[in-house]
C-alpha cells in the first residue's frame, strides 16, 4: 500500500464469482490489488417475494419464507409464525414451543456451520468447508427425519407444526449433540488458530460499534463488534428465556474488536451455545401435547399490523405485517439480516486489497436469496 | 550420458549400420519418448493420489466409480484417466478478444519448461537423460521459463482476472526463486560442484552422509528451499495466481479442454522437478538410505522416486490443510524472511567448510 | 471506536489531503492508517465530504445492557412520552394520533425529527430497525420507520403519510446509514422520493423496470427488452 497511484480499474466481481455467494456483483475500483470503492449491486435473485405475498393466504406465505433464506428456513419460518401469532393472539402449547427452539437451534448450527466452513474456503482452506458440511450433513438427515425435506421445510405453521416430531428423535439428536460437540473443537483447532489464517483475518474489515448499529447490522456480526446483544436473550420470544445460555461477543483475541476473525469466531462460540439449548429444551420437552392444538381453523388476522422480531443465524429477522382482516395479507415485508449486513461493505472493506474484500464478504455471512426476497 | 550409452548399444547391436545418424537421432529421441512416458504415468499417478489423499484427510471416499470392473470398482484407479480424457474431448474455446498467437502459444511453452527440467533429473548412477556440469543450474533457469508462459497467458486472455493471476504470479515466482536459489547455492558450496550426479556422490555412504544432515545449517536451507518451491509451483498457501475464491481461476480463467490440461499436467510436472532436486540436493538423490544395501541401478530408481513421491505428499498435504496468504503477506515471507535467512545460512556454511576444512 | 481514534483519523485525513502524506503512514496502527487511506481516496472522488473537526455524531451505546428489558414500560407508554416532548421541541409536526404504539409525523421537518430522535439524551433512537412503505390506498402512500434505542431498550413506530402526487419525504439516510438502502428500497417498489437521498436508485429491480410494483394499481408492462411479461394465471387465488 505505498504512494504510488496508477491507473484505476473497474473490476466486476460477480454476479458469477465463486466467492459472492450467490448471485452478487460487486462493482470494485482497484488500485492494483487496493480496493477504493465497492458498489454491491444486487437483485439477481429477486423474485418478489413482497409482491407474492399480496397475493397468497397467510399460510402460503410460510413455503416462500422458506425459499428467502433457504440455509436457514427453519428460523425464517420461525419469525414469521412468531409475527403471526403476535398479531391473531394465539398462544401455542408447550410441546410445540420446545420443539420450535430445537429446530431452530439445530438451523442455527447449520448455518453457522457452513458460514465458517465458506469462510475457510474464501481463504482458500478446502477441507475445513467439507467437515463442516459432513456434520450439516446429520442435521439435514434430522430434518429430514422430522418433516421429510432437507433444505425447504415448510415445518412451522401458524398455531403449531406441520408434524410431530417422529418416535425416536429426541434420542437421535441426542446422539448428534455427543458426535457433534468434539467436533466443533476439530474445526476450531483447524481454522480459528491457524497462523496463516489468524494473519488473513484479524485486524481485516474491522466494523466498530457505532458504524454496526448505524448500518443495523445484526446478529453474530454485531456482536462481533462487541454489543452484547440477542434477541433471544433481548426481547425474548418463545421459550427462550428458560434457557441458560452465553451471549458471545467479540474480543479482539487476535486483533481489534469486530474484525473478520472475531466475526468468524463468535459463530464458532455460538454453536456451543446452541448445543447448550439444545440439550435443554429437550429435557424439558413435555412428552404429550397436541402439535395442531391452537392451528387456526383459518387465518383472518385481525386489522391491524405488527412488527416482530426474532434472532435468525444471520441476525435480526423482521417482518411488519399489515392486516386488513382479509385472510390475504395488505402488505408484508421482511427486514432481512443480511441484506443489513452486505450494506456495510463499502464503509468497512474500502481501503483494503482485493483477497481482503473477499474474506471481508465472507465473514459478514450474507445470503443472496434474504437480500433479493 | 545416456544418449551415448543407446548410440553405442545401437552401434553394437547393427554393427553394418554403425555410425549411422539414423542411431544418433533414434538416440535422442528414445529417452525423450521414454520420459514422456513416464510423466504421463507420473500425471495419472500424481492425480490420483492427490485425488485419494485429500479425500483421506476431507474424511470421504474419492473416486471409486472408474477402473478396473467400472463401476463397481472400489479403488477408482481410472479416475485420473477419465478426467484426461474429458478434459481432451472438450470444446476448445478462444476468446474473440484474446491475442490468439500468445493465447496457444503459452501453454505449450509452460509444458516445455516443466518437460525439459526432467532431463537433468538422475534417477540412478547411470539412469539420466543428461548429465551436464551445470545440471542444478539448468533446472532453476529452465525453471523460470514458467513466468514467461504465466504472464502470456495472463495477458493474452483478455481477462482482467488472468491479468491479475499472471501478474501475481510473475511476482511470485521471480521473488522465490531468489531464496530457493540462495538455499542450494549452500549446497553447491558444500559439494563444491553443480552437476546433479556429483551432489549425489557426495552423499555416498548412508542417512547421515545426506546433505540435509552434513551440518546444523541445511535443515533450514532444506526448508526454505522446499517452502519456495511451493511458492514457484503455485501450490496453496501460495496459488494466489489461481486462487478460486477471489480470481476465479487466475490466469487459466479462459483456457479449456485439452489447454487447460496442460496447464494442469506442467503444475503436477513441476511439483515433481522441484521435488526431485529437493530430493538429489538434500536427500541423497538415488543413494540408498542404508549405505551399501539396496543400491543396485534398479533399486536407484526405486529410492530417488519414493523419496519425490514422499515430498510430493507432503505438499498435498500441506494443500489440503491451510489456508491462502495474501499477496503482501507472500513478499513480505520471502524478502524479509526467507531471503535474509538464506544469507546468513550462506555466511554460516562458508565458515563451517572453512572450519571444518 | 474510540473518540481519541475518530479524532487521529480525522486529524490524519486532513494532514493528508494537504499533502503531508508522510505523517499518515507513520501512523502505527495499521488499522487506521488503511482507514484514513481510504477515506482519503473516497474524499478524492468526492462520495465523502472532508471530516472538519472530529464530530461525534453518534452516541456509541453503553458496554452492554444484556438484561435490558422492557418490564413495565409498555411502547404506547413510551410513543405517548416521546410524543409530548415533540410537542414541545416541534410544535404542529405530529399528525393526528395513531393508535397502538405508533405516530404520525408530517413530512416537512422529518430529518430534523429524526437527527432529534438520535440524539436526544432520554430517547436516543440509535438504531432504524426497519423502513417500509405502503400503499394504504385513497391516493396515500406511508413511509414506516422502526426505530429502536440499543441504550434505553424502547421501540417507536414512526409514519409518515404522503400524498401519491406528491410523494416526497426527507431522506434519513445520514442519521441511520441503513436508511440509505432501505429507502432505496421502498423508492423502487412503492416510488416514494427520499429528497436529499445522495444515491436514490433502484436497487432490487433492473434500472429500467417500469412502474412501482407494490403500488396497489401497478400494471405490469407488457414487455420487458422484448420478453413478454407472464400475466397471473387463472386460478391462482
Amino acid at each position: 500500500m505505498g504512494l504510488v497511484h496508477g491507473e484505476e480499474m473497474v473490476l466486476n466481481i460477480g454476479p458469477q464469482h465463486p466467492a459472492t455467494h450467490g448471485v452478487l456483483r460487486l462493482q470494485v475500483r482497484t488500485d492494483g490489488e487496493v480496493v477504493s470503492q465497492i458498489t454491491p449491486y444486487m437483485g439477481y435473485l429477486h423474485r418478489c417475494f413482497e409482491k407474492h405475498c399480496e397475493n397468497v393466504t397467510y399460510e402460503q406465505v410460510i413455503p416462500y419464507t422458506d425459499r428467502c433464506d433457504y440455509l436457514s428456513s427453519m428460523s425464517m419460518n420461525f419469525g414469521y409464525v412468531v409475527a403471526m401469532e403476535r398479531l391473531m393472539d394465539i398462544k401455542v402449547n408447550e410441546r410445540v414451543e420446545h420443539i420450535r427452539v430445537v429446530m431452530a437451534e439445530l438451523q442455527r448450527i447449520a448455518s453457522h456451520l457452513l458460514c465458517t466452513g465458506v469462510f475457510g474456503l474464501d481463504l482458500g482452506a478446502f477441507t475445513p468447508f467439507l467437515w463442516a458440511l459432513r456434520d450439516r450433513e446429520r442435521i439435514l438427515d434430522l430434518f429430514e427425519f422430522t418433516c421429510g425435506a432437507r433444505l425447504l421445510y415448510n415445518y412451522m405453521w401458524v398455531g403449531g407444526l406441520s408434524h410431530d416430531i417422529p418416535v425416536g428423535f429426541v434420542e437421535s439428536t441426542f446422539e448428534f449433540l455427543d458426535y457433534f460437540e468434539p467436533k466443533i473443537d476439530e474445526l476450531e483447532n483447524i481454522l480459528a488458530h491457524n497462523k496463516i489464517l489468524v494473519e488473513r483475518s484479524a485486524d481485516i474489515g474491522v466494523m466498530p460499534k457505532d458504524i454496526a448499529i448505524s448500518y443495523g447490522v445484526t446478529g453474530p456480526n454485531l456482536r462481533a463488534s462487541g454489543v452484547k446483544w440477542d434477541l433471544r436473550k433481548n426481547d425474548s420470544y418463545s421459550i427462550y428465556d428458560r434457557f441458560e445460555f452465553d451471549i458471545p461477543i467479540g474480543e479482539g483475541k487476535k486483533g481489534t474488536v469486530g474484525d473478520c476473525w472475531d466475526r468468524f469466531y463468535v459463530r464458532i462460540l455460538e454453536m456451543r451455545e446452541s448445543v447448550k439449548i439444545i440439550r435443554q429444551a429437550l429435557a424439558s420437552m413435555p412428552k404429550d401435547g397436541d402439535v395442531h392444538q391452537s392451528l387456526p381453523k383459518k387465518i383472518r388476522p385481525p386489522k391491524g399490523s405488527v412488527y416482530a422480531r426474532t434472532e435468525t443465524p444471520r441476525g435480526d429477522l423482521g417482518y411488519y405485517i399489515e392486516s386488513d382482516g382479509s385472510p390475504i395479507p395488505y402488505r408484508l415485508k421482511m427486514r432481512s439480516p443480511a441484506f443489513t449486513a452486505l450494506s456495510v461493505m463499502d464503509e468497512i472493506a474500502a481501503g483494503w486489497l482485493l483477497s481482503d474484500v473477499l474474506a471481508i464478504l465472507g465473514s459478514l455471512d450474507i445470503v443472496l436469496g434474504e437480500i433479493d426476497r | 550420458m545416456t544418449v551415448d550409452f543407446i548410440f553405442e548399444g545401437l552401434n553394437q547391436l547393427f554393427p553394418s549400420f554403425a555410425g549411422n545418424d539414423i542411431f544418433l537421432i533414434l538416440a535422442m529421441l528414445l529417452p525423450f519418448a521414454g520420459l514422456f512416458g513416464f510423466i504421463t504415468i507420473y500425471g495419472f499417478g500424481v492425480i490420483y493420489s492427490e485425488l485419494k489423499v485429500s479425500s483421506f484427510i476431507q474424511d470421504k471416499i474419492g473416486p471409486m466409480g472408474q477402473g478396473p470392473g467400472l463401476h463397481a470398482g472400489k479403488w477408482g484407479l481410472l479416475q485420473p484417466v477419465a478426467d484426461g480424457l474429458k478434459l481432451f474431448f472438450k470444446e476448445d474455446i478462444i476468446p474473440a478478444s484474446a491475442d490468439k498467437p500468445l493465447f496457444i502459444l503459452a501453454p505449450f511453452l509452460i509444458f516445455i519448461g516443466a518437460f525439459i527440467s526432467i532431463i537433468a533429473v538422475p534417477f540412478g548412477e547411470k539412469i539420466i537423460v543428461a548429465d551436464m556440469n551445470i545440471g542444478i543450474f539448468y533446472v532453476l533457469g529452465i525453471g523460470s521459463l514458467a513466468v514467461i508462459a504465466v504472464i502470456l497467458a495472463g495477458w493474452s486472455s483478455n481477462n482482467k482476472w488472468a491479468l491479475y493471476g499472471g501478474m501475481r504470479s510473475a511476482a511470485q515466482i521471480i521473488s522465490y526463486e531468489i531464496p530457493a536459489g540462495i538455499s542450494l547455492v549452500v549446497v553447491i558450496m558444500l559439494t563444491s560442484s553443480l552437476s546433479m550426479q556429483e551432489i549425489i556422490s557426495y552423499q555416498a555412504g548412508g542417512l547421515f552422509n545426506w546433505v540435509i544432515f552434513d551440518n546444523p545449517f541445511m535443515p533450514i536451507a532444506f526448508v526454505i528451499y522446499f517452502i519456495s518451491a511451493l511458492a514457484e509451483t503455485n501450490r496453496t498457501p501460495f496459488d494466489l495466481p489461481e486462487s478460486e475464491s477471489e480470481l476465479v481461476a487466475g490466469f487459466v480463467t479462459e483456457y479449456s479442454g485439452a489447454r487447460y490440461a496442460l496447464f494442469f499436467l506442467s503444475e503436477y510436472a513441476n511439483m515433481f522437478v522441484v521435488s526431485a532436486v529437493a530430493a538429489t540436493a538434500f536427500l541423497g538423490g538415488w543413494q540408498s538410505p542404508f549405505s551399501d544395501f539396496l543400491n543396485t541401478p534398479i533399486w536407484s530408481m526405486f529410492w530417488m522416486i519414493s523419496k519425490t513421491f514422499f515430498l510430493i505428499f507432503v505438499m498435498i498435504w500441506i494443500r489440503w490443510t491451510v489456508p491462502r496468504l495474501r499477496v503482501d503477506q507472500l513478499m513480505h515471507v520471502c524478502w524479509k524472511v526467507f531471503i535474509p535467512i538464506g544469507l546468513f545460512n550462506i555466511f554460516g556454511v562458508a565458515i563451517w567448510t572453512v572450519l571444518r576444512g | 471506536m474510540s473518540q481519541e481514534k475518530e479524532k487521529l483519523i480525522a486529524e490524519l485525513v486532513n494532514k493528508g489531503l494537504d499533502g503531508d502524506m508522510d505523517s499518515v503512514n507513520a501512523c502505527e496502527d495499521r488499522v487506521t492508517r488503511s482507514k484514513v487511506k481510504a477515506m482519503i481516496m473516497k474524499i478524492k472522488k468526492g462520495s465523502l465530504d472532508r471530516p472538519q473537526m472530529p464530530v461525534s455524531l453518534s452516541d456509541t451505546p453503553n458496554e452492554s445492557d444484556d438484561t435490558g428489558k422492557t418490564d413495565d414500560k409498555t411502547t404506547e407508554d413510551i410513543s405517548q412520552k416521546i410524543k409530548n416532548m415533540l410537542l414541545d421541541n416541534f410544535p404542529d409536526e405530529t399528525d393526528e394520533t395513531g393508535q397502538d404504539g405508533h405516530m404520525y409525523v408530517r413530512p416537512d421537518k422529518w430529518l430534523d425529527i429524526a437527527t432529534w430522535l438520535k440524539s436526544e439524551s432520554s430517547l436516543l433512537f440509535d438504531s432504524l430497525q426497519c423502513q417500509m412503505g405502503i400503499d394504504v390506498g385513497e391516493d396515500i402512500l406511508e413511509s414506516r420507520y422502526n426505530l429502536h434505542s440499543m441504550v434505553h431498550d424502547h421501540y417507536l413506530e414512526v409514519r409518515i403519510r404522503v400524498a401519491r402526487s406528491n410523494a416526497k419525504i426527507p431522506s434519513v439516510e445520514q442519521v441511520w446509514r441503513i436508511a440509505d438502502w432501505f429507502e432505496r428500497e421502498t423508492y423502487d417498489m412503492l416510488g416514494i422520493e427520499y429528497v436529499g437521498h445522495r444515491d436514490l436508485r433502484r436497487i432490487l429491480l433492473p434500472d429500467d423496470w417500469e412502474g412501482w410494483p407494490l403500488r396497489k394499481d401497478y400494471k405490469e408492462q407488457e414487455t420487458y427488452h422484448g420478453i413478454v411479461v407472464p400475466k397471473m394465471k387463472e386460478g391462482w387465488d
